[in-house]
């Protein structure tokens, strides 16, 4: 059986949608898709090593105010962080996590290891569109 | 299979993903399988509704035959055949 393949653009850096990509992630590596990840703009700051899942420097997109109570609901219900279910997918599946060359250099990042070790490689934008234009699904968040 | 088969039934493999909200039991049962031969058994303890819905579908596309499944008080157990 040929392998699916997912594209997902990833521009968020908030901790709701982060959060809603791993479970989306999750989902295509259940079903053994190969998923290509381009990090954008905002994205790359929370690949940085010094931010990852430290909650306290991750905004949330939607009902800012209800942060606490969303992240205590994870919590109670277990579920994994953004971080951990995009490093559960890369375990279960093949997940290739490339950051945009721009936006690392934006938030200060321009070499591969000023990011976590999930990060692959660092491309230009021609591999975003390329890979999406290949992917049997695209996304962006 | 009926539910009353399935209470006899011996799996290979059981995966507990009790108390896991959506997509934990999934993941669980995606890791677990690649430790269990073809023709083997695995049954998933979950106590998420959607995974009674997510389950039958991932064996679908999967090719795993989906054998069904028997309601506990505060769990679902579902039982599958590995491709």
């Amino acid at each position: 059986m040929e392998r699916k393949k997912m594209t997902l653009g990833l521009f968020t850096g908030s901790i709701d949608k982060l959060t809603a990509a791993g479970v989306i992630i999750s989902g295509a590596v259940a079903d053994d898709y190969q998923v290509d990840v381009y990090v954008l703009l905002q994205g790359a700051r929370v690949f940085k090593k010094e931010v990852g899942d430290d909650a306290t420097q991750l905004p949330m997109a939607e009902n800012p105010q209800l942060k606490e109570e969303f992240e205590a609901s994870l919590k109670e219900l277990k579920v994994k962080t953004w971080l951990e279910f995009f490093r559960t997918a890369k375990e279960l599946s093949e997940v290739k996590i490339h950051v945009c060359g721009l936006a690392g250099k934006i938030w200060g990042a321009d070499k591969l290891s000023d990011f976590v070790d999930i990060v692959d490689d660092i491309v230009g934008i021609n591999s975003y569109i390329t890979s999406a234009q290949e992917a049997d699904i695209h996304l962006f968040i | 299979m009926t539910s009353e088969e399935l209470k006899s039934v011996t799996a290979n493999q059981i995966v507990d993903a009790r108390g896991t909200a959506c997509p934990g039991p999934l993941l669980a049962a995606k890791k677990a399988i690649g430790d269990i031969e073809s023709g083997d058994i695995m049954e998933v303890l979950s106590s998420d509704e959607g995974t009674k819905h997510d389950i039958p579908k991932w064996c679908e596309k999967m090719e795993h035959e989906f054998l069904g499944i028997v309601e506990e008080d505060s769990y679902s157990r579902l039982f599958l055949k590995k491709a």
